[in-house]
């Protein structure tokens, strides 16, 4: 999806001024299978970019999300409490996992566009 | 292109669970910062119950007192997966493999694992197979025979696979193993009902697992 930003694990950012909403990408949630719990932080807690913020469970494995900035989580997706599922259904709409403040946008110059996403997933893909 | 990969084999016999979570996180930092290469541990645990993130410890039936004098230990763990049972006689694998350099999902990951057991399975002459949907692990017929707990960091893997060759399946009759109630557990041991299995437990896990993921170069140390 084009104007969103995208961390090479695979989460995306939408920033609106200076705030960031963050979820993981379809790629991602293809690669992860059906999604039966998510682990999200507490609101005002501090991120920081490509560190660990909450996870999620799918075919018995847990994996670390990533956020893509640093700043502060000022809304978490609780829908997904009930719904994990959403992140497969919807990832880049209501599968949305947190809202955070940034502290630095100058930080998303190390992410990658729409463009540069596909073709990382695609390098990705062919390497086995 | 592929890059030939090399996967280093720790065979640790019986250790404890604290010590191996330990030893895993040791081994994650490494891989992330290239120090080391893909690493496989290969073990059993003392008698020892485990949940996952979701700590769902409504599946324990009894007491962590009970549980203890029954010479077993409890620990919440990250993994994901619901609650189980490890003991002497169980081969367990830990690959701390890096997911990112082979680009592969969680999804594809596990499937190698259910498809590792269901081989060394066979080799027993035992037909098994995925659970459905939901059932990640390994089954014959409706009766589980090996479980998958992971964890992925920084797109590194840890925990991993528990096999029963012969572990004593009683332990398991104090949990809702996997939180999947009505269904049995079983073991090589019950499945053919033969006798030793020192062979298995150390190199037929090995082999399969390296086959599956396709190494170049297997090292042995100990």
């Amino acid at each position: 999806i084009k104007d969103l930003k995208y961390a090479d694990s695979h989460e995306w950012v939408k920033v609106d001024g200076n705030s960031a909403t963050i979820g993981i990408t379809d790629h991602a949630q293809d690669h992860l299978g059906d999604v039966v719990y998510v682990e999200l932080p507490e609101v005002g807690v501090t991120v920081k970019q490509d560190a660990s913020f909450g996870a999620v469970e799918s075919v018995k494995a847990t994996s670390d999300v990533n956020s893509p900035v640093s700043g502060k989580v000022v809304e978490v997706n609780e829908e997904l409490s009930s719904s994990p599922a959403l992140v497969n259904s919807s990832p880049y709409e209501d599968g949305w996992i947190i809202k955070v403040e940034m502290d630095n946008a100058g930080e998303l110059k190390k992410l990658m566009d729409a463009d540069q996403y596909t073709k990382f997933c695609e390098e990705e893909d062919s390497k086995h | 292109m592929k890059v030939p990969r090399s996967l280093q084999i720790w065979r640790l016999g019986i250790v404890n669970y604290s010590d191996a979570l330990k030893l895993q996180e040791k081994l994650v930092s490494d891989r992330k910062i290239h120090k080391i290469s893909d690493t496989l541990l290969s073990l059993q645990h003392p008698p020892t119950y485990t949940l996952g993130k979701r700590r769902t410890d409504h599946n324990l039936l009894i007491s962590e007192a009970e549980l203890k004098k029954l010479g077993a230990e409890l620990h919440y763990t990250q993994r994901g997966g619901d609650i189980t049972f490890h003991g002497p006689h169980q081969a367990i694998l830990y690959p701390i493999i890096s997911l990112r350099d082979i680009g592969l999902g969680a999804r594809n990951y596990v499937e190698k694992l259910e498809s590792t057991m269901i081989e060394i399975a066979s080799l027993y002459g035992v037909k098994a197979c995925p659970g459905q949907k939901g059932e990640t692990g390994i089954w014959v017929g409706d009766r589980k025979i090996g479980a998958i707990g992971v964890r992925i960091q920084y797109g590194i893997t840890s925990h991993g696979l528990a096999f029963n060759i012969d572990p004593d399946l009683n332990y398991f009759k104090h949990i809702v193993p996997c939180g999947i109630a009505d269904k049995d557990v079983t073991s090589l041991r019950r499945e053919t009902g033969n006798g030793i299995y020192e062979a298995v437990e150390k190199p037929a896990p090995h082999v399969t697992y390296s086959k599956e993921h396709q190494c170049h170069q297997v090292f042995h140390l100990f």
